[in-house]
């Protein structure tokens, strides 16, 4: 059980760090890509190491499936021959989700 | 003088070589800078190395209603207002930054990159006026439609593809060689 609490730290920790660096970098693009929103945005890039760390040494995982409509899952997984177009799909209703945000 | 100010001409010349590269026509830049049709001309030649091509734009609405164009279309403006919604970009900014991210899913899909930037200029300001963006009664996802059709009941091209979707004369050809290999 210990062995999975410290690779939900480390995915936690790669997750906090990967989504600073994005923001950091281009914003904009990185709101579009983790699906979150601006307020949220601005709050993960301006944590301290100290609270990232603090943050990543969760029980939970802090990151979301955001697939969580069974269509939009059945979409990925489909393997047809235009494999192209359901990942096309899936990317036009992600498009339609609501960001993650502060309550 | 059109531009007195130093930094907006910077920053005007700065989005000009972002749309050249990007593939821009010269009917983009002019709309999109304040900058004259000659510096333009001279920034385009410069950058890519060849004068811009001439004649009319692409202006047919109908090219964003065919099957495949449209899955393309609406993917890009989809993105183009999931970032003016949720961020500070407006206007080209936000066109540009769309198309980019088009671009990166296209070629993270391998897909062909079948909706030009200047496609792309045009369906945004083709929306609202010839053309609109409905729900799809299935999967509720977002796509292109002609403004002026009943779409009350709109289902996309990818929840019920027509029956030739997706066979181009490419595809065939590959099917063919691949036939011709085996």
């Amino acid at each position: 059980m210990s062995d999975m609490m410290g690779e939900i730290r480390d995915l936690n920790l790669t997750y906090l760090m990967l989504a600073q660096q994005m923001i950091r970098e281009d914003k904009s693009a990185a709101i579009y890509r983790l699906g979150v929103s601006q307020q949220l945005a601005e709050i993960l890039a301006d944590l301290t190491p100290a609270q990232v760390l603090k943050m990543a040494g969760s029980n939970v995982l802090l990151c979301r499936l955001r697939f969580d409509d069974k269509l939009i899952l059945g979409l990925l997984t489909t393997h047809g021959r235009d494999h192209a177009m359901p990942q096309s799909h899936a990317a036009i209703l992600l498009a339609q989700q609501p960001v993650e945000e502060l309550a | 003088m059109r531009n007195k100010s130093v930094v907006t001409e910077g920053k005007q010349i700065q989005l000009a070589i972002e749309l050249i590269n990007l593939g821009a026509r010269l009917q983009v830049l002019e709309s999109e800078t304040g900058l004259s049709r000659e510096r333009l001309l001279k920034l385009y030649k410069e950058v890519k190395g060849e004068s811009p091509s001439k004649g009319m734009l692409p202006f047919s609405a109908d090219w964003f209603l065919s099957w495949q164009p449209n899955i393309h279309s609406s993917l890009f403006v989809d993105i183009y207002h999931y970032l003016t919604e949720h961020t500070e970009l407006r206007g080209i900014d936000a066109l540009v930054k769309a198309y980019r991210l088009y671009l990166e899913h296209v070629q993270a899909n391998s897909l062909e990159p079948i909706l030009t930037l200047t496609r792309a200029w045009t369906l945004v300001r083709f929306l609202g006026s010839l053309l609109d963006i409905v729900p799809c009664k299935r999967c509720g996802g977002h796509f292109i439609v002609h403004r002026l059709e009943l779409n009350g009941n709109y289902v996309c091209g990818l929840c019920h593809p027509p029956s030739r979707a997706g066979k181009t004369k490419k595809l065939a050809a590959e099917l063919t060689q691949a036939a011709l290999a085996a």
